[in-house]
């Protein structure tokens, strides 16, 4: 019988490009306990039995290893420990492979340290960098930065799904506004402005149909998450854990034009799916996740989500995949503005990486933080005003996605 | 005693490449200087301090088994591949086939026409910093011949709002000297007696997206 798995706390550092207030990252990652610890004061290192690092690239780094310097810090010696690394869903694999640890019995208390100092070399170096995560032989060498990738896939399934540029400029405009009631959000601490669609469709051309606006930024930033098993959730947290009830881990190609005939796909999904513009492995996670967590009409039953805006195009992308509208309805769905905080499901309440930030490593345990805080009733705590709060949510949905949706994880968490 | 027989073996079962064709095209400012703490900064109230350290390594890429694709590029070919067993067909290559079925079946090469279709594109009106200079850039994934897969390359001789979805390309090689054995030998333009279609509301708005960045670009030293 597997095991129940909770999450009872986490806190990110603010995300910020360049000074943060935690500038080394093994300080940031203190912090981020200690925050978790002024929110449970139950929690003890001491209760820790391993600990998942979630990072990205050693390149941003320029220390291999670095959770080491990390863990020494955190004083916890003789504590098992080790890296997960999975593109743009490092965050959503070391949260997943924290929940098989605590499912299988195996661990109790898991500790999730995520992080990304993407501010260490320059931004054109840094875009350079990310792409590699591109096969280099074919396709970094001709595109250079992944927002041509996503570009070339958005700008089809735009067509085929009737959507226009502003239908996801709406999108753009309005992470980085709920980013605007978040104090640890890096659009908040620095552009620090309200924006329009008009605003994201003057902003300049990154790579058709993507503006600058449309695209997530380039952060520092450390984020902690603690989960855990039900008897322990109830020792420290009794009245805010939540518990993850499904959950979903899903592959997809490395380059995106070797998925439009790929058998893997056809078999699942029949032929002509993903092609190049669905995300099939965000589909086939939220399949899983859906199925563990009894979920039968997803948009019925899902409040709210904290879910991959890499760019406002893959937001609309992924609300397709997780079947919350569908070829004929997606435009619609966009127009009405379903996702928005007074909308049917509001996603990426607390700014998503569009608002918030994108420090790759600690992106996925942000959302999962987010998406805990809306569940156990802290926004009110966490953010500036009661505006970025779901009404009485009970079921939340997080997703992280990596690479040109080459990694996907989506998970079920639902209050208790 | 034992180390002669197996160094003995190892010479008769493993053949050292020889690598006789040697060119280089590295710039002149390219340098591998290791591991270096090269400076630092410190702020005006002495609390924060910044290192610069540096290091900067020459990575072989050792191509293997793929190595017929990329000496293709210098001989103006696309080699692609196919599975002897399902008949699948791709550029970028396989060396095995991708059908679970199949069993990780060795494929053979074939040499791919010269010709492809425009799956989807995209114009970029910002890119990596090599590539400042030659933008707006339009970037397509095209199928090859008969291939199952997309590759990703430029699209030149076109005005960025006249791409269309399913146009008919060729390949065009760079002259024979200026090729490195990479991808960007080759870039795609549109098949001989290809014309664009009239001008229409989306051609119009790509036109206003791309003005502002021909301008940027004659600003670029
Ligand atoms: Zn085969």
């Amino acid at each position: 019988m597997l095991r129940k798995v909770c999450i009872v706390g986490g806190a990110t550092t603010p995300f910020d490009y360049g000074p943060t207030g935690f500038e080394s990252i093994e300080g940031g990652a203190a912090e981020c306990v200690r925050e978790t610890q002024r929110d449970i004061p139950e929690f003890s290192l001491r209760d820790i039995d391993l600990m998942i690092y979630s990072h990205f690239s050693v390149h941003f780094g320029h220390q291999l290893a670095a959770e080491w310097i990390i863990h020494d810090h955190l004083g916890l010696v003789g504590i098992p420990h080790y890296r997960v690394e999975n593109g743009g869903n490092t965050g959503g694999s070391a949260l997943y492979a924290a929940a098989l640890a605590v499912m299988s019995g195996h661990h109790d208390v898991v500790g999730v340290v995520g992080w990304e100092t993407m501010d260490s070399v320059s931004q054109s170096q840094g875009s350079e960098f990310i792409a590699m995560a591109s096969d280099i032989r074919y396709e970094l060498i001709v595109g250079g930065i992944y927002p041509i990738y996503y570009a070339a896939m958005a700008n089809k399934w735009m067509k085929d799904n009737n959507v226009t540029e502003e239908d996801v400029a709406s999108i753009s405009a309005k992470n980085r506004n709920n980013a605007m009631d978040n104090p640890k959000a890096q659009w908040y601490r620095n552009e620090h402005k309200y924006i329009t669609v008009e605003d994201v469709m003057n902003s300049r051309l990154i790579s058709y149909p993507i503006k600058k606006y449309d695209c997530c930024l380039m952060s520092r930033g450390v984020a902690f998450v603690l989960v855990c098993s039900e008897e322990y959730a109830k020792k420290v947290n009794p009245d805010g854990y939540v518990t993850i009830d499904g959950m979903g881990l899903s592959s997809c190609t490395i380059r995106a034009g070797d998925r439009l005939n790929f058998p893997g796909w056809t078999e699942r999904y029949g032929s002509g799916y993903p092609e190049m513009t669905e995300f099939g492995a965000c589909r086939n996670a939220a399949d899983q996740a859906y199925k563990m967590a009894d979920i039968k009409n997803p948009l019925n039953e899902i409040d709210f989500g904290e879910i991959h805006d890499a760019f406002s195009t893959s937001e609309a992308q992924i609300y397709k995949a997780l079947y919350l509208a569908d070829e004929n309805n997606i435009a619609q769905f966009l127009r009405d503005k379903t996702t928005h905080m007074y909308g049917e499901i509001p996603m990426n309440p607390g700014g998503g990486l569009m608002g918030y930030g994108h420090p790759v490593g600690a992106t996925g345990l942000m959302s999962a933080i987010e998406c805990f805080y809306q569940l156990s009733g802290m926004i009110p705590q966490k953010h500036l005003s009661k505006k970025t709060e779901v009404s009485d949510p009970e079921c939340g949905i997080v997703n992280s996605h990596a690479g040109t949706g080459t990694s996907i994880s989506n998970f079920i968490i639902r209050r208790v | 005693m034992n180390e002669t027989v197996v160094l003995k073996r190892k010479d008769r079962i493993v053949k050292k490449p020889d690598f006789t064709e040697k060119k280089s095209y590295r710039p002149v400012n390219v340098k591998e200087t290791g591991l270096s703490f090269i400076g630092h900064e410190i702020s005006e109230d002495g609390n924060v301090m910044n290192q610069f350290f540096h290091y900067d390594q020459l990575y072989t890429i050792r191509h293997g088994w793929n190595s017929k694709f990329f000496k293709g590029l210098l001989e103006g070919k696309i080699w692609g591949t196919r599975c002897p067993k399902c008949g699948d067909t791709w550029v970028p290559v396989r060396t095995h086939c991708w059908n679970l079925d199949c069993n990780l079946e060795k494929t053979e090469w074939v040499e791919m026409p010269l010709n492809g279709k425009v799956h989807t594109w995209t114009v970029a009106g910002w890119s990596g910093r090599s590539s400042l200079k030659r933008l707006p850039i339009i970037l397509v994934y095209a199928v090859i011949g008969k291939s199952k897969v997309a590759i990703a390359n430029e699209l030149h001789g076109i005005k960025p709002w006249d791409v269309e979805f399913e146009m008919s390309l060729k390949v065009v090689f760079k002259p024979e000297e200026d090729r490195i054995g990479a991808v960007t030998d080759f870039h795609f333009e549109p098949a001989d007696g290809w014309e664009p279609s009239p001008i229409h509301q989306e051609k119009e708005r790509i036109k206003e997206l791309v003005e502002p960045v021909y301008k940027w670009v004659k600003t670029l030293k």
